[in-house]
């Protein structure tokens, strides 16, 4: 993985990376993906699957209920007058 | 010059997609919540089975094939009102594919794709300090409806969103306008490269937007430049579009499959679940089975479907002409004086049947379906309506050309509606008098 | 020791092994049954629950994990939450954004990872159950660093309702004990299916079979690469068991050098979506300058406050989903786990278990640690992640000591949803085992 790939893949990410961490983890992905290249041989049947044991059809009623305090869950936020407050968007 | 549209409509669930919440409106900001609508760690999603109806009815709706097994997505990008910086919705294996829907022109429109997806919370701007986010919204389900790139101009794009809104209110009973109303994106290219504009809310944006894309492309094409491939959004106080981010800055979603939810088998679910006959299809059934203009068969229907049914038993009963006279006339013209009175349609049919044996006259039947229709006296209506009558037969007396005129084409009646308006000075109607006129003039034929 | 013992005590043997992060404020067990504890990334509506993350910090939950709420309301008392890697990434809970767990045989070395404080405090307690999670190997990994029995399920078995996800295709919540007979009794209790969580509606009933282990076969490639120590440990576990009348045979099972790339590309694949929601904002850490442009504060504070291992693996999860890679490998990794899952079935239509050692080394000083790539350290946990990687049910028993007097830990892996001939392997092997405890001084 070269700089700029680094550097892509960290902004996509939403990391901010110093020039120091730039360099480290270049050299570790580089180290990883390499690594990784055995998969490019490993054995294909074609069969692929979301879990590792299959989990189907699993379905709620449409039946609306509250079952926490939405105050509870604003207690720990940072509000204002209800809103959860969030930095600026442009 | 192509558009493709890609239409956000909000399910009408009584809950939201992933939790139990309302869908209700809410009272206050961050009150409809709940850990996994706001994304809380330690939350999981569980699948409203609503949701998946709703998908299937309107993949069906659109000529889709139903997927035999479909499953869900994460898309990633980071906004403050999206509560896990990630999305679930459909990537692979979506509900539905490669449909096809008919504009009332009789055009193709080709259907890419539907999917069923969660909606995010909502920002609300305020000044530069910081934004401000009630999370209500998020995770209200909504279809997205992917069309390709096939409808040609603004208006078509205007016409076609509010033919497919009209089929999909009708389909899965979606309530009037208000909070849960239709968003979309538009993908739009005058010359090779495309642009998309992102979040347009209702018809007339949608055209305003497109039309402004139009002028603007057009204008860099003619000066010799190159349309660069970017997100753009709708301004709707200045009616312009602006640029958002180019190409190369677009965010990688990096979809992966949602593994807390499982596959869903829609196979079995799909067999069982029946739609109604969409408006569009109904209208294009209806005036090809009883001879019909599709024009009047689509009033018919947008009126209300239980007329367009009516129509259709009169017209199995007493023939087209019967039922164009009288249905697409005086029954259409008072149907939804009689909804608001909440008086029941089925005392209709009997009364044209008394006609049509030939026990009342014309004039009657007019009478006796206005007076069930509007629960008014019959005296009252024959008085008022004879004496529309006079003033119409009147006009037409001194203006004979206009009957021969609307025998060629009945955009003649026009001038007679205007002046029988006029001279009732606003008296009545102007479909009571649309009617009247239309039905003597025939009767003079 | 009793539990009011433990509970006036506990603290201050925290102090010097760290294995909670958050404890109760009780002194007094009142009518509990037990005492527990659980791994920080499983929420505590009475306690903090912080995933070994800094970027967590304050998060106070509103509901209790599935599994911590079944272990209250079987009696159970909630003493700590206990120290991990952050958000389970790590194999010796060095990454841990809180405090770092010491093993209990020797303060110097690690619990291993990366439910080390788990592990550490199911080894210092007596009669103490504590609840880990695994991912890639993070129970039986301590479990054997630390010389007690610990089991991961079949996944899906236990509800992840409230547990802080690192790859939710791969996470599978399970216990730890110095008391083997603790694994079928706790398991038993948490397990089930439970509507908040559909991945644990597809189980079948756990159910008293009866079923003994007889067989186990040994996979060739999973005695290689092992320390001199474990290696003679192993083998003369080995004859131990035949001793037992359990046939233990080789065999091939070539997927298995595949399932550490895959594994690693699916984990970091859904961390990396996973940890998109920490922003600094509707809790945990918040209140940054939310004057900076949104992308610019998330940016910072997620680097402020994420630590090294954790943005290795965002970086490389973000890689590996991306367009133009997913293919390569997302995609691929999640068909290589396919074919690992069917060289377990193919074996498992043969033999009882699977058997290997469970690490291929000691618990390592905290210097070593230092001292190794990322990749030596994904590495170390080849002998655990493919039965991670295929849900499969696995546990760990202590087989031996080192030289140096540390635990040594032998790992057995059953069909899905076949926990029963783990239960019977841990119960039948602690019977012919000498347990030597560690001494815990204060």
């Amino acid at each position: 993985m070269d700089r700029e790939t680094v550097e892509r893949v960290a902004r996509a990410a939403h990391i901010k990376l110093s020039e120091s961490e730039l360099e480290k983890y270049s050299s570790d992905l580089n180290e990883i993906l390499t690594y990784f290249e055995l998969l490019d041989e490993a054995p294909d049947t074609g069969k692929t699957g979301v879990n590792p044991v299959e989990i189907a059809d699993v379905l709620r009623d449409d039946v609306p209920r509250s079952d926490f305090d939405p105050d509870v869950l604003l207690r720990d936020m940072d509000t204002y007058e209800r809103y959860v407050r969030g930095p600026r968007l442009l | 010059m192509k558009i493709g549209l890609e239409i956000h409509v909000q399910l009408p669930t009584a809950s939201k997609m992933f939790c139990s919440c309302p869908t209700t409106d809410a009272p206050a900001p961050n009150t409809h919540v709940c850990p996994t609508c706001l994304g809380m760690p330690g939350s999981r999603p569980v699948l409203n089975r609503k949701v998946l109806e709703y998908g299937i009815m309107l993949a069906k709706m659109l000529g889709c094939t139903v997927a035999d097994t479909t499953w869900f997505s994460r898309k990633t990008y980071f906004y403050p009102d999206m509560s896990k910086s990630v999305q679930i919705t459909q990537y692979d294996n979506p509900v539905g594919e490669g449909g096809v829907y008919y504009l009332d022109s009789g055009k193709p429109i080709r259907i890419t794709r539907i999917h069923v997806e969660e909606d995010p919370g909502k920002t609300k701007r305020v000044g530069d300090l910081s934004s401000l986010i009630d999370y209500n919204r998020s995770g209200i389900p909504l279809a997205e409806i992917v069309t390709e790139p096939d409808l040609s101009t603004p208006a078509e794009a205007r016409s076609f969103l509010g033919q497919l809104i009209e089929d999909i209110r009708y389909v899965i009973d979606l309530p009037g306008d208000g909070e849960r109303s239709i968003r979309c994106d538009c993908n739009i290219s005058v010359g090779k490269e495309r642009c998309e504009v992102k979040n347009v809310t209702g018809l007339k944006n949608v055209e305003r937007a497109l039309t402004f894309e139009v002028v603007r492309q057009t204008k860099i094409l003619k000066a010799g430049g190159k349309i660069e491939r970017e997100t753009r959004r709708f301004d709707e106080e200045r009616g312009v579009t602006v640029s958002v981010r180019k190409k190369e800055f677009e965010a990688d979603y990096g979809y992966i499959d949602e593994p807390d939810l499982g596959i869903f088998h829609l196979k079995e679910m799909s067999d069982r679940i029946k739609i109604k006959e969409s408006p569009q299809k109904m209208a294009v059934r209806i005036s090809a089975e009883y001879g019909i203009d599709k024009k009047m068969a689509r009033q018919l229907i947008s009126t209300s479907a239980d007329l367009a049914s009516l129509f259709e038993s009169a017209a199995r009963e007493f023939g087209t002409k019967d039922a164009v006279k009288w249905i697409a006339g005086p029954v259409s013209s008072n149907w939804k004086t009689m909804e608001s009175l909440g008086i029941s349609p089925e005392g209709i049919v009997p009364i044209v049947r008394e006609h049509c044996g030939g026990k009342i006259t014309d004039t009657e039947c007019g009478i006796r379906l206005k007076s069930y229709m509007t629960g008014k006296e019959p005296e009252e209506i024959a008085g008022s309506s004879g004496d529309l009558d006079k003033i119409i037969a009147g006009y037409l007396d001194s203006n004979p050309s206009v009957v021969s005129d609307y025998a060629k084409n009945p955009k003649a009646a026009n001038k007679a509606i205007g002046a029988v308006m006029k001279q009732s000075g606003g008296k009545y109607q102007s479909s009571e008098v649309v009617e009247a006129v239309k039905r003597i003039i025939e009767s003079r034929m | 020791m009793t539990m009011r013992d433990v509970l006036s005590s506990f603290r201050e043997i925290n102090s010097k092994y760290h294995m909670f992060h958050a404890v109760t404020g009780d002194a007094d067990p009142g009518d509990a049954a037990f005492l527990f504890s659980a791994k920080d990334n499983l929420t505590s509506a009475d306690m903090e629950t912080c995933s070994g993350s800094r970027i967590l910090e304050g998060y106070r939950p509103a509901f209790d994990a599935e599994s911590i709420a079944r272990m209250r309301a079987a009696g159970g008392k909630l003493i700590g939450k206990c120290n991990m890697d952050e958000f389970g990434f790590g194999t010796f809970s060095v990454n841990s954004g809180l405090e770092i767990p010491r093993n209990p045989y020797d303060p110097e070395r690690s619990c291993g990872g990366s439910s080390g404080g788990s592990a550490c405090a199911a080894a210092v307690f007596e009669d103490h159950v504590s609840l880990g999670v695994s991912t890639g190997g993070s129970i039986c990994c301590p479990a054997s660093f630390c010389g007690i029995y610990g089991i991961a399920p079949t996944y899906g078995r236990v509800s992840r309702y409230g547990l802080i996800d690192y790859g939710n295709s791969l996470d599978k919540i399970g216990v730890l004990s110095a008391r083997a007979g603790d694994m079928r009794k706790y398991i038993h209790m948490i397990s089930g299916r439970d509507p908040k969580d559909p991945t644990s509606c597809a189980q079948p009933e756990l159910k008293d079979t009866g079923r003994k282990l007889k067989s186990a076969a040994v996979p060739k490639d999973g005695t290689e690469g092992l320390s001199a120590d474990v290696k003679d440990a192993f083998d003369r576990s080995l004859e131990k068991l035949k001793s037992m009348g359990i046939d233990v045979e080789t065999v091939e099972m070539p997927s298995l050098k595949y399932a550490m790339p895959a594994y690693y590309v699916l984990a970091t694949s859904e961390a990396s979506t996973n940890l998109a929601r920490y922003v600094g904002m509707r809790y945990g850490r918040q209140r940054g300058d939310l004057s900076l442009r949104f992308d610019d504060y998330f940016s910072s504070f997620r680097s402020e406050y994420f630590g090294e291992e954790a943005k290795r693996r965002i970086l490389l999860g973000t890689y590996t989903r991306m367009a133009g890679f997913r293919d390569r490998y997302y995609a691929k990794a999640l068909r290589v786990r396919q074919s690992v899952i069917a060289d377990y079935k193919s074996v498992f239509s043969r033999f009882d278990a699977v058997l290997t050692p469970t690490m291929p080394f000691t618990a390592p000083r905290f210097g070593e640690i230092s001292g190794m790539s990322a990749l030596d350290a994904y590495k170390a946990d080849y002998l655990t992640v493919p039965a991670n990687l295929a849900g499969t049910p696995h546990l760990s028993v202590p087989c031996g000591y080192d030289r140096n007097g540390m635990p040594i830990g032998m790992q057995f892996v059953a069909d899905h949803w076949n926990e029963e001939v783990l239960f019977d392997a841990a119960e039948s092997w602690e019977k012919g085992f000498e347990m030597v405890k560690p001494e815990v001084k204060v």
